[in-house]
């Protein structure tokens, strides 16, 4: 689910910077510096949307560094374990199958796929009922329910499953 | 930590922070992030680099799955979904999904029957109603 938060960083500015931009100075680094990133406790920051405050600037000592408090807001991507969520097929292998929602992998494992799917391999390798009337490959739409999340400091991975009631392909890219 | 060993987003645990905090509907973000994409193409020469793959793929993620388009129509549908006591979360995943029956509706947000604020399945219904109406005038 996307959120929007305030969050707020200590930005080091380097000397150079100091004068009448300052304000922009710190705006685009701060920007370059935490857009795209990703933690474990707030996901994964998509866009800042505004700069609510930027607080008095502490001198370091010996480098001449200055350290701002910066509050700001912005648009993060954070998956919860039990969300369900759509998302788009990118791999399917006999294992089970890859999906991406945003910024985020998520694994469906063969066994969390519902028993009357096959796999069929091939040079598009799909998941299909026997009656052929529900296929997913690549490129698939997919319902999902998020079961697992792995988060370390930099990435979030996501397990989920397709095997419950309303979870599944919500459009076949091939029967357009 | 023990708060993240009980993180469930179907009885609302989703820890105090993002609890309190906005949600956004896929199409919301969608209005957000062309906005800056935009600016960005006016502002800087060369806008391609200033975008983190998290933005690019978040962009077409949200593009390819928004329900609503119309801006006016984003905003018919959180006005109509607040009137339930709905809680940001469950508020916003109903507006991503668009169920279109009360059971398909309590599948998606198990928590929505709690706290008493649906006395029956047609009180739900008469929601969904509401939504797809909007979708159908947009």
């Amino acid at each position: 689910m996307f959120f929007h938060i305030v969050l707020e960083r200590n930005m080091q500015l380097h000397p150079r910077h100091f004068g009448r931009n300052l304000r922009e100075h710190l705006v685009s680094k701060l920007m370059k510096d935490v857009e795209g990133t990703c933690s474990g406790r707030h996901g994964f920051v998509v866009a800042i949307t505004g700069v609510d405050s930027i607080g008095k600037g502490l001198i370091r000592d010996g480098t001449g560094f200055v350290t701002f408090p910066v509050k700001y807001q912005c648009v993060v991507f954070r998956p919860f374990k039990g969300e369900i969520l759509e998302a788009v097929v990118t791999m399917v292998n006999k294992m089970g199958f890859f999906a991406e929602a945003g910024p985020v992998q998520i694994f469906v494992s063969n066994h969390l796929i519902p028993d009357d799917m096959e796999f069929q391999s091939g040079d598009m390798p799909n998941y299909t009922t026997s009656d052929g009337s529900v296929k997913i490959q690549k490129d698939s739409e997919v319902r999902l329910k998020i079961i697992g999340t792995r988060v370390d400091a930099t990435e979030i991975f996501c397990i989920g499953t397709i095997k419950d009631d309303f979870l599944g392909v919500i459009n076949d890219p091939t029967a357009v | 930590m023990s708060g993240e060993e009980e993180e469930n987003a179907a009885e609302l645990k989703i820890g105090d922070e993002f609890l309190k905090a906005k949600c956004l509907m896929n199409c919301e973000v969608a209005l957000i992030l062309e906005h800056k994409y935009e600016q960005l193409q006016q502002t800087s020469e060369d806008p391609l680099n200033q975008i983190s793959q998290v933005f690019e793929k978040s962009l077409q993620y949200v593009k390819r799955f928004s329900r609503y388009k119309n801006p006016d129509a984003v905003r018919q549908v959180r006005e109509v979904l607040s009137r339930y006591q709905l809680a940001e979360f469950e508020l916003c995943v109903l507006g991503n999904l668009c169920p279109e029956t009360a059971e398909e509706a309590m599948a998606m947000v198990p928590s929505i029957t709690t706290k008493g604020r649906f006395q029956d399945d047609y009180a739900i219904d008469k929601m969904l109603n509401d939504l797809s109406m909007i979708k159908k005038f947009e």
